[in-house]
């Protein structure tokens, strides 16, 4: 799917909120690197998929209606064999049911678990006065908390790239503190650059959540990556 | 994250092509160097606030006013009345409307039709009221402005102020000086208290602008005109709210750089957005926005009119400089530490001396009383003009050393006259001879018997020009702000 198409495919649906796979397919073009879910439609489907992946896998609801998958219940870490993912399989399912019962399911994705590293956020939002804004920060749980980010108006120039990164408080976790590795910072910096690019170059795009990004010594993996487009004109 | 998009404006949201912003800065350059002003609708009332305004104005200024009780007292002023534009011998460059609301939108049209240059409305009652009538009546206008293409400046503004040429928008304002600062304000009582403020610190304006409600020109558009004004080496602005963002930052990017900027931003809090009369609802969480845009640009940032004056004095009196290590001269022992702490707070560094420097200290210095450590407590060792000059020469021949600041007591001066009378002229030869920056913190007296002795040595401290701030916070503070623009340039010439 190319960026274009997966626009396309969304607008026909009358859809301004991409699904996983498909944020992560538009951001290819990004060179925006990530965890590849494949979907599943029912447990042994998710088996033999997770079988191919590899053990230990991730589980996550594949729903264009869900935005905070978190939220309800509809992520299973850490599933280390058949059974359990049979298991977690059921749960999800269950829970999504419960917490958002008119949801349009399409099934589970099914991913290789990504070797922890250092959590950050990118995300873009369309701010009225100067329009794009890439922000950069300390991610999972801990930037709705600690809002430990950082912004920039696009287009970026590599000093601003080079500057956000350095300007949050946690900047030290990303040099490596008390023993954990350090992040890959120059590829964070030229990741910021990409969607800088990327971002003037669409604006149909409204907001983009990559959240979290496991940094590690070398590269950065983007684990969940949320895109929503602006309304269709008109 | 923000409130419903602003409204669009000819010189605004649409991307202006070369062709418009050569008219824009042609309409402006009417405005702000105009060779003849009309004022429509002064009363006396308001004591002919506007006319008498231009008293000293160097070019011809005109009356329009249809009131027969108004026009005697027009013409007393020595003022031709006309009682329209249009009727007018000779263009009009430049045109202040003062009249009631319903009228507006009338004068407009015999604005365009005449050709005036620019026109600024003083007449309010429109957005900013926050009724249908005014919302209605504001849109009248625009949609007028816009399909003429008219440089209409406000409504409920007070318009260019240039003194050089004794165009003023209010009867308190200097006129006759000119200097290098301009400043654009989204509020006239903002522009107001700045040149005043400024103008204590022996600093003048080049031209200045108060542009109210905006349905026409921003402060883009008179950035764009400013930034090529070889008056101007310094811009300072007041502003709540931009209409056309990207524009906006597009220009701060391109000339920050070159022509200093410092924007004090309005509605930087909650309750201060609400305060705010702009068009544009400016919340809290686009400060970050803000931050960003000022970072990029390399803009520098104050937050009331006191932060704006201290750095446009240091972006004029006080050399460029990049390093954040300084040396200090001060009074007594006591706020030796303070003095340490609050430039530290400031994110700059009081460090040891160069071996040198104690030994060049130590050879002259009363260890009784006072340590020559840096800050240098030179209470007791101040016995001479001589010996303060040679200790700030210490300071800044060393090579640890980045700028001097000397913190001074006036009353120093009551005990010992003669001493201040050498002081003066020797601290002007040396800020002269000096190429680190150098400022001085003298502070007001605790007692009212003190202060004009204060006001005199910080007067002629300034006349001397040299970089007076009335607390070590303050010079701090300014110092901090200006060393990272001279490093932002730094880095924009390198790269």
């Amino acid at each position: 799917m190319s960026a274009a198409s997966v626009v396309q495919q969304a607008r026909q649906e009358r859809r301004t909120l991409l699904s996983e796979i498909e944020a992560k397919e538009l951001l290819k073009e990004a060179q925006v690197a990530s965890t590849a879910p494949v979907l599943a439609r029912n447990p042994d489907e998710a088996a033999k998929l997770a079988r191919q992946a590899g053990f230990p896998v991730v589980l996550k609801i594949d729903s264009p209606d869900i935005t905070h998958k978190s939220d309800v219940g509809g992520v299973k870490l850490n599933l280390g064999d058949e059974a359990a993912v049979r298991e977690g399989w059921a749960s999800i399912m269950a829970s999504v049911q419960k917490a958002a019962p008119t949801a349009r399911v399409s099934g589970l994705t099914v991913q290789k678990q990504a070797r922890p590293g250092v959590e950050v956020i990118i995300g873009m939002t369309k701010d009225a006065q100067f329009g794009p804004v890439l922000m950069f920060g300390l991610g999972g749980i801990l930037v709705e908390v600690l809002k430990d980010v950082a912004f920039r108006i696009v287009p970026l120039t590599q000093r601003d790239a080079a500057q956000m990164v350095r300007e949050i408080k946690g900047f030290p976790l990303l040099q490596g503190y008390r023993g954990s590795e350090p992040a890959d910072v120059a590829y964070l910096e030229g990741l910021l650059l990409r969607l800088s690019e990327f971002v003037d170059k669409h604006p149909e795009i409204k907001e983009i959540d990559l959240n979290p990004i496991f940094a590690y010594k070398a590269g950065a993996v983007a684990v969940d990556a949320r895109v929503v487009l602006e309304p269709p004109e008109g | 994250m923000l409130a419903a998009p602003p409204p669009a404006s000819s010189y605004g949201r649409r991307p202006l092509g070369e062709r418009m912003i050569a008219d824009l800065k042609a309409k402006l350059q009417r405005a702000f160097n105009p060779r003849s002003v009309a004022v429509v609708g002064d009363k006396k009332q308001s004591d002919y606030m506007w006319l008498n305004s231009l008293a000293h104005f160097q070019g011809k200024v005109y009356s329009v006013q249809i009131d027969p009780k108004e026009i005697p007292g027009i013409e007393a002023l020595g003022v031709p009345n006309y009682k329209s534009l249009l009727d007018i011998p000779g263009p009009i460059d430049y045109a202040l409307v003062s009249v009631p609301r319903p009228v507006a939108p009338r004068v407009l049209q015999d604005c365009i039709a005449k050709g005036v240059g620019a026109a600024a409305f003083f007449t309010s009652g429109f957005a900013e009221t926050k009724t249908e009538d005014g919302l209605l009546l504001q849109a009248s206008l625009t949609k007028m402005a816009q399909a003429a293409d008219f440089a209409l400046i406000g409504p409920n503004c007070m318009g260019p102020y240039v003194p050089g040429i004794g165009l003023r928008n209010n009867t308190d304002e200097a006129w006759g000086v000119s200097g290098p600062v301009a400043f654009i304000s989204q509020s006239g009582g903002n522009l107001v208290n700045f040149s005043q403020a400024a103008a204590a610190s022996g600093i003048h304006i080049s031209k200045a602008v108060s542009y109210g409600n905006a349905i026409v020109l921003d402060s883009t558009d008179f950035l764009e005109y400013i930034v090529d004004d070889p008056d101007t080496q310094l811009i300072g602005a007041y502003i709540e709210g931009v209409k056309d963002g990207r524009r906006f930052f597009r220009l701060l990017r391109e000339n920050a750089g070159k022509k200093p900027v410092i924007i004090w931003k309005g509605g930087q809090t909650p309750d201060g957005a609400r305060a705010t009369s702009s068009h544009t609802a400016s919340l809290a969480e686009s400060m970050a926005v803000w931050e960003a845009l000022m970072k990029q640009c390399g803009v520098l940032r104050a937050n009331d009119v006191d932060e704006m004056v201290d750095t446009v004095k240091a972006l004029v009196m006080v050399k460029p400089g990049v390093g954040d290590r300084v040396g200090m001269v001060s009074m007594a022992g006591g706020s030796s530490v303070t003095i340490t702490d609050t430039f530290g707070r400031a994110g700059l560094r009081v460090p040891e001396l160069s071996a040198d420097s104690y030994r060049k200290l130590g050879s002259f210095f009363n260890i009784i009383g006072g340590s020559y450590r840096n800050p240098l407590d030179a209470g007791q060792t101040f016995r001479s003009a001589d010996l303060l000059v040679q200790m700030l020469e210490t300071l800044r021949d060393d090579p640890q050393i980045d700028s001097v600041v000397l913190e001074m007591a006036a009353r120093r001066g009551d005990r010992d006259p003669k001493l201040m009378e050498g002081l003066l002229p020797a601290l002007q030869r040396f800020k002269e001879g000096t190429t680190k920056p150098f400022l001085m913190v003298v502070s007001p007296p605790q007692r009212v018997e003190h202060y004009e002795r204060y006001a005199q040595l910080r007067d002629e401290l300034t006349a001397r020009g040299i970089a007076v701030y009335s607390t070590s916070q303050r010079a701090a503070a300014t110092l901090r702000r200006v060393v990272d623009y001279y490093r932002f340039r730094q880095e924009l010439q390198a790269g």
